[in-house]
């Protein structure tokens, strides 16, 4: 498990390190590294979206590798990807707010909400896809209350 | 010569008074309401389509607190700052002491229980699209949410926004009832209709302003600037929102967009109120702005 996500992570980190080559921040290996999680994030969330939307029948095999990756990065995630000052950035394309850092806390609480949130997840997973469809609503609400407080809008 | 200018200044009154008259603030039926059987519960569903605890909570409130509507956020606007009132049901503080056809008047109206009109800050020339059995359900609800001792800010206003009577005016101009989409609908875009166009209040921050601050409704729902400063609301007609139904339904209760990443700004708080309401609901919102005409 957790070398598929560092594989993830890697396979991501080459990709965006491509687009931000001319970059020579401090913080450019940090923010590549949040940024692969959250793409195999997006990823997982895909599949269990799928079930969510009924695009994809109901699959306990499916829905819980995804959920249980969803709760792998949950628990890697922390504030050693965001290093004092590796805020917003639009050569690096980052879009983190520094109210992180002048509210370490209240963001560890917020991850802490993504680790509840997947939890919960992987025993939806288990059981059907109402439950799913259910527990996607939940974790959507962790996701977007941490963006909101913490990303800076792209538009 | 003093003759002509006092038959001048008679008219003159005559003419304020006539619009005085023709713009004063507009009232419901209490006969109507009081035959009416309130649905706390349906309320509830009322009050997250209508956002209230977006604009009504304290700042930042999550959680139970969404429930305290103690008011005093600001917003800042062309016409002044606002303050949004504590309606929270404390008899004092908040609306406990109003009727239930006052509140309707507030809601549907936008007429105070002073007889005053409000400012369309708050979002009646939408909420004017909802029936009197909706305002009644939603007064019932609201009275069984936490109370707030919290005392109104005043809102910061100059000349001559400051003289409401002149709101007459931008009624006569601006408020309807009728609906804005007048395309021939299925059962469900109707549904999505009143749900987008009535309390849920889309088209106040997806639809551009005149220079009166009225909704120009020939690009409805095409993206107008952010009203808290930063960036733009994005246009969700057609042109630009090619999501399908599904999708569009999934966003508004997860905050999932299909590439799944996640609702921001003030679209994340929607979302968090969208996602109490059923899921038929949730497509048909979804139904209605896949018929939107485009605005490029």
């Amino acid at each position: 498990m957790k070398t598929t996500l560092i594989l993830a992570a890697f396979g991501a980190m080459t990709a965006f390190g491509a687009m931000a080559q001319d970059a020579e921040s401090p913080f450019k290996k940090a923010i590549e590294i949040r940024h692969g999680l959250m793409l195999q994030l997006a990823s997982d969330m895909g599949k269990l979206g799928a079930i969510a939307k009924g695009e994809a029948a109901y699959d306990a095999a499916v829905a819980t590798r995804a959920a249980d990756n969803i709760a792998a990065i949950a628990s890697v995630i922390s504030l050693d990807q965001f290093p004092a000052g590796s805020e917003a950035n639009p050569d690096l394309e980052s879009f983190a707010l520094p109210e992180i850092w002048a509210k370490p806390d209240d963001f560890s609480a917020k991850i802490k909400g993504l680790q509840d949130g997947a939890n919960m997840m992987q025993m939806a997973a288990a059981k059907d896809g109402d439950a799913v469809k259910a527990a996607m609503a939940t974790l959507g609400g962790v996701c977007s209350a941490c963006h909101k407080a913490y990303r800076q809008p792209e538009n | 010569m003093k003759r002509l200018f006092l038959s001048v200044a008679a008219l003159a009154l005559l003419g304020f008074g006539g619009f005085l008259a023709i713009t004063r603030p507009a009232h419901v039926d209490a006969a109507a309401v009081a035959a009416l059987t309130p649905d706390p519960a349906q309320g509830a569903q009322l009050f997250w389509l209508g956002g209230c605890a977006s604009c009504h909570t304290a700042e930042n409130a999550e959680g139970d607190a969404r429930l305290t509507l103690t008011g005093g956020k600001a917003f800042v606007s062309d016409f002044g700052t606002f303050h949004a009132p504590n309606i929270s049901p404390d008899p004092t503080h908040g609306i406990g002491g109003w009727t239930t056809a006052q509140f309707a008047d507030a809601l549907l109206h936008g007429t105070s229980p002073e007889g005053e009109h409000y400012y369309p800050a708050f979002p009646y020339p939408s909420y004017a699209r909802a029936s009197l059995q909706e305002a009644v359900d939603l007064k019932a609800y609201l009275d069984t949410l936490p109370l707030s001792d919290r005392a109104n800010t005043p809102h910061d206003v100059g000349f001559p926004f400051n003289q409401r009577w002149l709101l007459g005016g931008w009624k006569l101009l601006f408020l309807s009832d009728a609906p804005v989409l007048t395309a021939d609908l299925t059962e469900p875009e109707t549904r999505g209709r009143h749900l987008v166009e009535g309390l849920g209040h889309c088209a106040e921050c997806h639809t551009p302003r005149n220079a009166l601050g009225a909704l120009d409704k020939g690009r409805w729902l095409g993206g107008a600037p952010n009203p808290d400063g930063k960036g733009r609301i994005p246009n969700i007609t057609p042109a630009k929102l090619t999501w399908s139904e599904t999708d569009i339904a999934e966003y508004l209760s997860s905050g999932f967009t299909p590439d799944y990443d996640s609702a921001g700004g003030s679209m994340a708080e929607v979302v968090v109120n969208l996602s109490h309401l059923s899921e038929d609901d949730r497509l048909a919102i979804a139904a209605y702005i896949k018929r939107l005409p485009a605005v490029e």
